[in-house]
Order: structure tokens, then sequence, then C-alpha cells
């Protein structure tokens, strides 16, 4: 094994083991002479190496007489030399001189499988063809004996015998071809499977394998190695420790639905809060024993808050609904006490629902965000002539939901008094609306409601239900002050409220 | 006379004419409304300067605010509670449960009930 020494201990190393190795194995040049041999391979052939090294090998070896065998192992080794890959002979028959009880040396008939694989230097040129060789002796008598007496006994059935020996190694091989890389495939995808996964291995579960979900996560990467107290530290108090701890020592599996976990996700950020579904599976090893927890699972955060957000929606919903019909049963029974006639009820109440109604139109609109002044105030009045006889006058003032449903009832009610009794019961007489908004730091809306042209006011004898929900609405629900004038040129209202309340 | 007669119940509401429909139905039992409070603070400050309120209806949601810390101050100053919900019992913190609650809209008979069950007349 000279030759194979380099300078290296790596392949003295190599070489002693080598020679070592109870497998024959030789080694040619690419000129069929021997290169080296291990002990193995001379205790076989019964050779003494001074006498094999340079030597080629056909001319040292002995077929004795059998040229057929010779043929095939020269055959192989040329197929070495032309293509460069590896080539096998399943079962090649050659009989060896050993020595009889006597001391004499007998030919005994022995069968070989042997490889003869390429060995190239490191600029890729063939320099070696090293032959392994493994004594099938026993495993060929055996199939022979399973085969005598029939016609095709002999090297028919060796070659047959050789045939399905190779074609089942080499099944096997494409079995295990198949095997590595449906393994490498199911790796792949548990990488990049959009739910996380991690594998954590003991008692302490180190962290074994995660996926890029689970770095996504946890906010962080690179805990493989670790264990979970160590790199999940953030985890402590929230019971997850115990619970892999459980699953692990009574092999139990323990599935979490919308779970909460706060995790601190970026480096010196804040805990957040996420919602998991997951399961914590005992791995068994071999023997059943638990050897850690394949953790796998998804972040329903998104899907657990928007529940949250449509619960609160509901929950909203259904007050509203219930204060609008209190709301709907208080304008039923106070108008029901102003008019004790049907026709006068059905009237002014279909008016209150619908000056209700468009309010809410108008909010729908800005998906209850609010609206503007002018808009307001055009909406209510418009079945009593519009802008030309309600004349609007002042800048964009934003309102907030309940605003505009206060002053929707109010510019409803007076709209409804001037076409009874003021400015709007003539065909000439008119309303003029001016707005303006005061201190812009706590801002405050300033409003007159002027009728001109109309017959003179009168206060009412009788404090009806319009000017009390007028009062109220302004007082209670917009916190403001409201101011009411009658007088020959006719009816005045200066309201003023603040913009901002609570604020 | 009825055992209501001239009674002083206080009343928080932040919808005017709901407010205004409670007043009615009170006026009508011959109780005498206090108030009405439109938010939390005016609530208390009504409470702090009037000593002879017998009773209260409270809203439980008040301008966006839950009326509990007013119902505390009552609770304090033994003076028996109806709440008004649009959310049903299920809108009350644990603690007052149990309470004489109305839901949203309600009848003049059940406000009747509510506050002689109170009031325990």
């Amino acid at each position: 094994m000279d030759d194979l020494v380099k300078a290296d201990d790596r392949a003295v190393d190599l070489a002693t083991a080598f020679d070592a190795s109870p497998n024959p194995y030789m080694l040619l040049t690419p000129e069929l002479r021997y290169a080296g041999m291990n002990q193995a391979y001379l205790d076989v052939t019964r050779r003494r190496r001074e006498d094999l090294m340079g030597r080629h090998v056909m001319e040292a070896f002995d077929a004795n007489g059998d040229t057929t065998n010779a043929d095939l192992l020269r055959h192989s080794f040329e197929k070495v030399l032309a293509t460069g890959e590896t080539d096998r002979i399943a079962i090649l028959h050659y009989a060896i001189p050993l020595p009889d009880d006597a001391g004499a040396l007998r030919y005994v008939d022995k069968y070989w499988s042997c490889t003869h694989t390429p060995v190239r230097d490191d600029g890729g040129r063939l320099r070696f063809i090293l032959q392994h060789t493994t004594d099938i002796t026993e495993l060929h008598a055996l199939r022979s004996q399973a085969g005598r007496g029939r016609a095709d006994e002999g090297q028919a059935v060796d070659a047959l015998l050789g045939g399905r020996v190779m074609r089942q190694a080499e099944d096997i091989q494409e079995k295990n071809r198949q095997l590595e890389t449906e393994r490498t495939r199911l790796f792949e995808l548990f990488l990049q499977a959009p739910g996380f996964i991690a594998v954590l291995s003991g008692p302490d579960h180190v962290f074994e394998l995660t996926n890029a979900a689970y770095a996504t996560v946890i906010g962080r990467t690179g805990v493989e190695g670790r264990t979970l107290r160590d790199a999940l530290p953030d985890l402590a108090g929230q019971g997850f420790y115990e619970l892999l701890d459980n699953v692990y020592q009574t092999g139990e599996p323990y599935e979490g639905k919308n779970q909460k976990i706060r995790l601190q996700r970026t480096p010196d950020g804040p805990l957040e809060d996420l919602f998991l579904n997951f399961i914590y599976q005992p791995i068994r090893d071999g023997a059943g024993k638990i050897a850690g927890i394949f953790v796998q699972g998804h972040d329903v955060t998104e899907t657990v808050l928007a529940a949250e957000r449509q619960k609160l929606m509901i929950d909203e919903l259904n007050h509203r609904v219930k204060n609008t019909l209190a709301t709907v049963q208080s304008i039923a029974m106070q108008t029901a006490r102003h008019h004790p006639d049907p026709k006068g009820f059905a009237e002014a109440f279909q008016s209150r629902l619908m000056s209700l109604s468009h309010t809410h139109d108008l909010l729908t609109r800005s998906h209850w965000e609010g609206a503007d002044l002018r808009a307001v105030l055009q909406h209510e009045t418009d079945a009593r002539g519009g802008p030309t006889r309600i004349v609007p006058n002042g800048p964009p003032v934003a309102l907030d939901p309940a605003q505009v449903l206060s002053l929707g009832m109010v510019f409803h009610e007076l709209a409804t008094n001037a076409g009874k009794y003021g400015a709007l019961s003539t065909p000439d007489g008119r309303v003029f609306v001016d707005w303006s908004v005061a201190d812009q730091r706590a801002p405050r809306l300033h409003l007159t409601w002027r009728e001109s042209g109309g017959p003179p006011a009168q206060p009412p004898q009788k404090h009806g239900f319009g000017s009390r929900l007028i009062e109220r609405n302004v007082r209670h629900d917009l916190a403001g002050e409201i101011e009411l004038h009658y007088g020959p040129e006719g009816f005045r209202a200066d309201i003023s409220m603040p913009l901002r309340r609570g604020e | 006379m009825d055992a209501l007669t001239g009674r002083r119940i206080l009343v928080v509401e932040d919808e005017s004419l709901v407010a205004m429909l409670i007043e009615t139905i009170l006026e009508d039992l011959g109780c005498i409304p206090v108030g009405p409070a439109a938010t939390v603070p005016e609530a208390l400050s009504l409470i702090e300067g009037d000593t002879a309120i017998e009773a209260a209806l409270l809203d439980v949601n008040v301008a966006g605010q839950q009326v509990f810390p007013v119902a505390e101050a009552l609770a304090a100053r033994g003076v028996p509670i109806v709440f008004s919900t649009g959310y049903g019992e299920a809108g009350l913190e644990d603690q007052w449960r149990g309470r004489p609650t109305l839901q949203k809209p309600f009848t003049e008979a059940a406000v009747e009930q509510a506050i002689r069950q109170a009031l325990g007349a």
C-alpha cells in the first residue's frame, strides 16, 4: 500500500485501515498492473506482495484454464477504463489453491462478487481501479442446490441467479434513492410549511429543528441547539414550559385552541399578544420511550381579533337598535299626549319618524363617522322648500354621530314649527340660518335660526313636545345653550354648543 | 296616596328622548324626577348636591362611559338602583347582577314594577 501513502498522516491511517480490513481489496493502475493490495487479498490468493506488485493482473491471474472468467474480469476492467464508472461482476467463478489435510495444494471452487471502482486524482484523471471482492461461495452453493436436477443448471443458472441478485441489489438501491428523495422532499415541505413547526428534544426541550413560519411567530432565528427556557425567556409565567414538561413526562399530547401567547418579537420591543392554534405531540424512539416533542400549529391572531371586533360590533349594533326603539317609543308616547286625535297623531309621529330615518341615512353614508352641519340642515329641511326658503350660511363644521342625531331632531322641530305657525306658513317667508365657530382650541358653534317675512311670533301658551324636544336636545344631549325670541319680525332661536365634548 | 307619590328618583340617561319618556312615566306615577344627568360626572355632582335622592334609574352606557362609578356612589349612600340597558343583564358587571334591570325599550308597567321593587314599595 506504499503507493497510497502520501505525506500526510491521514493517508497513512487510511492505508492501515485498508490493510486491516477482512475484505479483500486490490488496486490496479490504468495499465492493469498491481499498485497495491491488502493483507486479506494476499491471504485469499495465497500470494506474496512482492510477487504481485507491478505485474499485469491478467498475467498474475491464474484462471486455471477457465478463460470465460478471465474474459469477464478483463471486460469489467476495460469497461471501467472506458466509461469511468463503477462496474460489478455479480458472480465470478474462480478456483483458488488451498492446502489439503496432507499439506498438498488443491484447487477449491470459489464464487466471488466483485466491484471495480475508479479512483481519480484531484484533476479528475483516473489513477487506479479499486477491486473489492466478496466471497459468496456459500450463497452460491445454496442456490445451486435449489436448482439441482434441472436442465439449465450451470452457467445459465449462475447468470440467472446473479442477475436476480443484482436486480434485487439494484431494486434496493433504487428504493433507497426514492426514500432519500422522499425524505428530502418532506424535509423541504416541513421547512416551507405555512404552519409553524418545531422539533424539541429531551426533557429540557432543546430546539432541534424549526421552520420559517416558527421563526416568524417567535420573531427570532438561530434557536437550534438551545433549550426552550433559554431561547424563549419571554414565555416565563405563561404556562407553556409547564405544558411541555407535562407532555414529555406523561406522553399525553396537548392541543391549544385560540391560546393567547405574549412574545417579544423584536429585540428591545414590547411584548406582543398572539393567538395560536397548536398541538404538542410526543415523539417516541424505537423503544417507545419519549425522546422529544413535535410542535405544530398556526397563528390565528387575525381570526381571533376579527371575531372579537365582530362581537363588539354586534353588541354595539344591538345597543343602538334598542336605543333607537326606545327613542321611537318615546316619540310615539309623547306625540300621543299632545295629539288626542288619531289623524293628528299619525301625521306628527310619521313626520318625526321620517326625520330620524333621514338622519340615519346621512350617518350610514359616512359609516357612522359623522356628517357636516350644512348636510344635516339640508336633509331635515328639504321637505319645507330647501335652501331657497331655508337659507344656510356658514363654514363647514364636522359633527359626530350623536350631534348629528340631536341637531337633526332640532332642525326638524324648528322647521315644523315654522311651517305651522312661522315664516314658512306664508308663501314669501324665509328662514336664515347663520353659523360660525369661535375659539379653535375649544371650538364652540354659534347658530342662529332667524325667521323673516312671516306673521309676528307669539310665545306659545302651552309648552309643546316640539319645543321641549328642542330645548332638551340642545341642553341635555349637546351640552349647549338655547334662547328663544318671539317678536313682531318673527321667531328667532340662538344656539351655542361645544363641538368637542368630553375632550 | 300611593307609596310612590313624591319620591325623588334620579334619572341618568344620555338620550334626551328616552330621558323625557322616563320623566313622563315617573311623573305619571307621582314621582319627582331628579336630573336627568347625561354624563357620569354630571350624575356624580347631582348626587353630591342632593341628599334627598330616594332611588335611581341608571342607563348602563352614558355618553360612551359605563355608569358603575355612579352606582357605587349611590350604593355607598344606601340608595336603591334600577339599571336600564339595551344589552340586557349581560351588560352588567358581576357585582350588580340581580339588581332590578329594565331592558330597552321598556313599558310603563315595567318601569313602575322596577321602581317599586327597588324601593320595596
